[in-house]
């Protein structure tokens, strides 16, 4: 009985984790970006240059394009989350983000974003 | 057993949306807002900011307004920051969670379609909330791709 409660809740919180995370559109697709992560008396601070047109809704309508973006950047170190970015049409195109957190060397920071279909790509770097 | 079932489900999404928050998702109207007042409003409800101890840097002159600098900063215990602007069709630009471990530390670079202000809003964990506004010029609109 409390295993079936147990493996229940579990699946639970992995549903409730992949939902807040990514809509399940489909499933996370590795990508190039360029990231830099120095860690300096606990403190890590992070530089990422995330490769992508950031088409605005006027810059698409002007291509005869779909208009797409990201909306989301998520930083995470093993399961800890270190930076949550809800974005819009107006960053940069190949935006370059900056955030700091505690951490340390060694541990692999993933930085994580999501496009305006619900599509989703990642890239991991060793902490230095 | 429902019960603990729906408790321990509870905890489990409170768990996660307290580092994770898809602003996007959940305060939708934000990002269609026009106004920086209309889109402050979608986001955190009817509040008065005080002017805070921000440090929001952005050139006072932007020779590219595509790839325009921001960087927001500060030492308030911070819950969330966000960054408007009202030179572009709609006002919203991001909204930070700041997850415990990390800092309110942020740069980006950001579009401006022409001359106007950024405004930043830090949502405090004390429950109050800060602001800091900053206009700047802006050479080439940045909209054109």
């Amino acid at each position: 009985m409390k295993k079936l409660m147990l493996a229940l809740a579990s699946i639970a919180l992995m549903a409730t984790a992949s939902m807040a995370d990514a809509p399940a559109v489909a499933a996370p697709t590795k990508v190039k970006m360029k990231i830099k992560a120095k860690e300096k008396d606990g403190t890590v601070k992070a530089k990422v240059a995330i490769s992508h047109n950031m088409l605005t809704y006027d810059q698409a309508k002007k291509k005869g394009k779909e208009a797409n973006f990201i909306t989301h950047i998520t930083a995470t170190v093993g399961d800890k989350v270190v930076y949550d970015a809800s974005t819009s049409q107006f960053l940069s195109k190949n935006p370059l983000i900056k955030f700091s957190f505690a951490g340390k060397k060694g541990d692999e920071l993933k930085i994580t974003y999501t496009q305006l279909k619900g599509e989703v790509f990642f890239a991991t770097k060793k902490i230095k | 057993m429902k019960k603990t079932m729906l408790s321990l489900v509870a905890v489990a999404a409170m768990t996660v949306s307290l580092s994770a928050t898809d602003y996007r998702a959940e305060k939708a109207d934000t990002w269609t807002a026009k106004t920086v007042p209309t889109a402050i409003k979608a986001l955190y409800g009817e509040i008065t900011p005080a002017d805070g101890e921000i440090k929001l840097k952005a050139p006072k002159v932007a020779s590219n307004g595509g790839a325009i600098p921001v960087s927001v900063k500060t030492d308030i215990p911070a819950k969330s920051v966000s960054i408007f602007q009202d030179a572009n069709p709609e006002a919203a630009v991001a909204v930070f969670t700041v997850p415990e471990g990390a800092n309110a530390d942020f740069s980006m670079k950001i579009k401006m379609k022409k001359s106007g202000s950024i405004t930043a809003i830090v949502e405090g964990k004390d429950g109050k909330f800060y602001s800091k506004k900053l206009s700047l010029e802006v050479a080439l609109g940045g909209c054109e791709g």
